[in-house]
């Protein structure tokens, strides 16, 4: 590592980038042209699952790259104009949509930080029924106990805490007093953020870095440490010694990692020689790059089991003047459900957003937002039981998701009870996201306005290499050195929002590379400083 | 910050950012949307209807003096967010 503690070129021996795009805790790199680098470990993306194993690892002494499609987001660049912001931070403009009954919108984050770049913070760590669910079923060695180190290391580097009752903002306070009324559990949020002052734009970009996404908190941690961090790049595959895995099986060999090669926007092509490899570009596109790398085929299962935590919103008109943009936007639930796989999070967004969430139309709509200072919004989401698919199609993911009689049983349960919630906080109306004259009873699920922003499961960790794409350690079955970290690890649904998850398995994919124990909560104290 | 700034441009950002058959799809609703006859028409088809409004609202409330009227400055959030960020030495 220079003496001056930044990384901005590749090791000896290797090519020397063209250029550099300056970044606040050191350099990442970006390639024009063709170049070979070498390494320990190459990390692919640069979200939940890949910044957290490349600091961990570089800070461990190992010598990593990570390769991340999106770019570096200047936070002064951020508007807090919906329109411009989706377009900017997230994979095609927000405008992911899955096929099937219903059709639903599946936002992704792209750049350094990835979906934690734009997604509300909230932090739960993974509930103990899922855990022993997945040791039941998936014969993963995964326990409360077993994860607590990773979740306090992850915490104190996020800055986690619980969102006051001031910061929330009048819009939680709704849902507070509807809650506290009927008598349902509930409580403010634990969220990823330092000096946090409601701005309300969290999914449009953090205009205060307060929100500590792991593009502001890891990335710099391990380029610090030595990481190389190249940005717009594209890998195209995984590649492995003596050739694909499926000629090596036949041969009863065992695959191992050689690296991985990438296309930058530029064209020029970027190889990477590591021997081990990290995937973590996401549920979405990690099952296709293995696919294309000829790799995680053998159980059946890459692509498949998708989970998204489907979720819709419900709008109110209330008496006060609720300014739902002004306080955290997701800073309380109501968890009385959570039982049934129903659980209600706070949304809320400046007017552009709102306006586009409303489930009105024509004047009904126009004289709703001329009252928007004076709408509540809360969200419905559902831990499913619905599975989908995610394969190629020119390219492009092709994402297949049909909701179960199930799941749109939870949206009927949850959308009266949502209902009943409103009302019983005093609002004027309550508008449910269903067609004119449907009843959340008699809701069919071509009614239901539906998005998704937890996508898991397709890669999904099985100690059974006949049931699994990986293993409890997150390393493809039946290859050396090529391990998953991101949502397409985690076997099944969580019921709450995942970044936690991920970013604990994560943490301690990378130790066990290290060969470490997970050290709780004692981050070296010039990490804990810059994070 | 670009306050001030047409909205049907950031619109235009928005709709290019998608992928090719939403783009299309996306354009076409709007470019009905705006006109007296093809509003009837989106009109008999509720879903096209709730998909021409989403987008055509998205860009209508982006508009900052509209948004000001309904309580929301968002140059002055972002303002104040570029000033904590530089006091306190953020990223």
């Amino acid at each position: 590592m220079p003496a001056d503690g930044r990384c901005d070129a590749p090791r000896d021996g290797h090519e020397r980038p063209r250029d550099a795009i300056d970044h606040p805790a050191g350099t990442t790199v970006s390639i024009r042209d063709s170049a070979h680098i070498s390494a320990e470990v190459c990390v692919i993306g640069a979200g939940a699952g890949g910044a957290v194993a490349a600091a961990e690892l570089a800070e461990g002494g190992m010598d990593v790259v990570v390769l991340e499609e999106g770019h570096w987001h200047d936070p002064d660049t951020f508007t807090a104009r919906p329109p411009e912001m989706l377009a900017q931070l997230y994979r095609d403009g927000s405008q992911t949509i899955t096929l099937g009954n219903p059709p639903i919108l599946l936002p992704l984050g792209r750049g350094l930080g990835g979906t934690t770049l734009i997604n509300s913070g909230t932090c739960f760590r993974t509930p103990a029924r899922v855990l022993e669910h997945w040791q039941r079923e998936f014969g993963l060695d995964v326990s409360e106990e077993s994860l607590r180190p990773c979740f306090e290391r992850v915490e104190e580097a996020l800055s986690v805490g619980e969102v006051t009752p001031e910061l929330a903002g009048a819009n939680a306070e709704v849902a507070r007093r509807g809650a506290a009324h009927l008598g349902w559990s509930h409580g403010y949020l634990r969220r990823n953020a330092r000096g946090c002052v409601g701005s309300g734009v969290c999914a449009f970009g953090c205009p205060t870095s307060a929100k500590q996404h792991t593009g502001i908190t890891y990335i710099p941690r391990a380029e610090r440490a030595g990481a190389r961090i190249v940005t717009g790049a594209r890998v195209e595959r995984v590649l492995l010694e003596n050739g694909a895995a499926s000629s090596l099986a036949r041969a009863n060999g065992v695959p191992v990692a050689r690296g991985v090669q990438a296309r930058m926007a530029s064209g020029a092509r970027v190889q990477v020689r590591a021997p081990i490899v990290i995937v973590a570009a996401g549920t979405i596109h990690t099952p296709l790059l293995l696919a294309r790398s000829d790799l995680g085929a053998q159980s059946g299962q890459l692509g498949q089991n998708l989970s998204l935590h489907p979720a819709t919103a419900v709008f109110a008109r209330m008496e006060e003047i609720v300014d739902m943009a002004h306080g955290v936007p997701q800073s309380f639930y109501v968890d009385e459900f959570a039982g049934e796989g129903i659980i209600f999070e706070g949304v809320a967004g400046p007017p552009a957003y709102a306006a586009m969430s409303l489930p009105l139309t024509g004047a009904r709509h126009a004289e709703a937002m001329a009252d928007y200072r004076r709408l509540a919004q809360f969200g419905v989401m559902v831990s499913d039981s619905s599975r989908g698919s995610v394969q190629a199609l020119a390219g492009r993911p092709l994402i297949r998701y049909d909701l179960t009689d199930a799941d749109l049983r939870r949206f009927r349960t949850g959308l009266a009870r949502m209902r009943e919630l409103f009302e019983a906080a005093g609002a004027r109306e309550v508008y449910l996201p269903l067609p004119d004259g449907v009843s959340p009873e008699r809701a069919r699920l071509r009614d239901l306005k539906l998005m998704a922003f937890h996508p898991l499961g397709t890669a999904r960790a099985d100690a059974r290499p006949a049931h699994g794409v990986i293993d409890g350690e997150l390393q493809v079955h039946g290859v050396r050195g090529v391990y998953v970290a991101d949502g397409s690890a985690v076997p099944s649904s969580l019921g709450v929002n995942p970044q936690m998850t991920i970013m604990a398995l994560a943490t301690r994919l990378a130790f066990g590379l290290l060969g470490r124990e997970v050290e709780g909560s004692q981050i070296n104290e010039e990490a804990a400083c810059h994070s | 910050m670009p306050t001030g700034s047409p909205s049907r441009g950031s619109l235009d950002t928005f709709i290019a950012s998608a992928p090719t058959l939403q783009r299309a799809g996306m354009r076409a609703l709007v470019a009905l949307a705006r006109r007296p006859r093809g509003a009837t028409l989106l009109g008999r088809v509720p879903a096209a209807e709730q998909l021409a409004q989403v987008v055509t609202s998205l860009a209508r409330y982006d508009d900052p003096e509209l948004s000001r009227t309904l309580g929301w400055d968002g140059a002055a959030v972002v303002a104040r967010g570029r000033a904590l960020r530089r006091a306190e030495g953020r990223p």
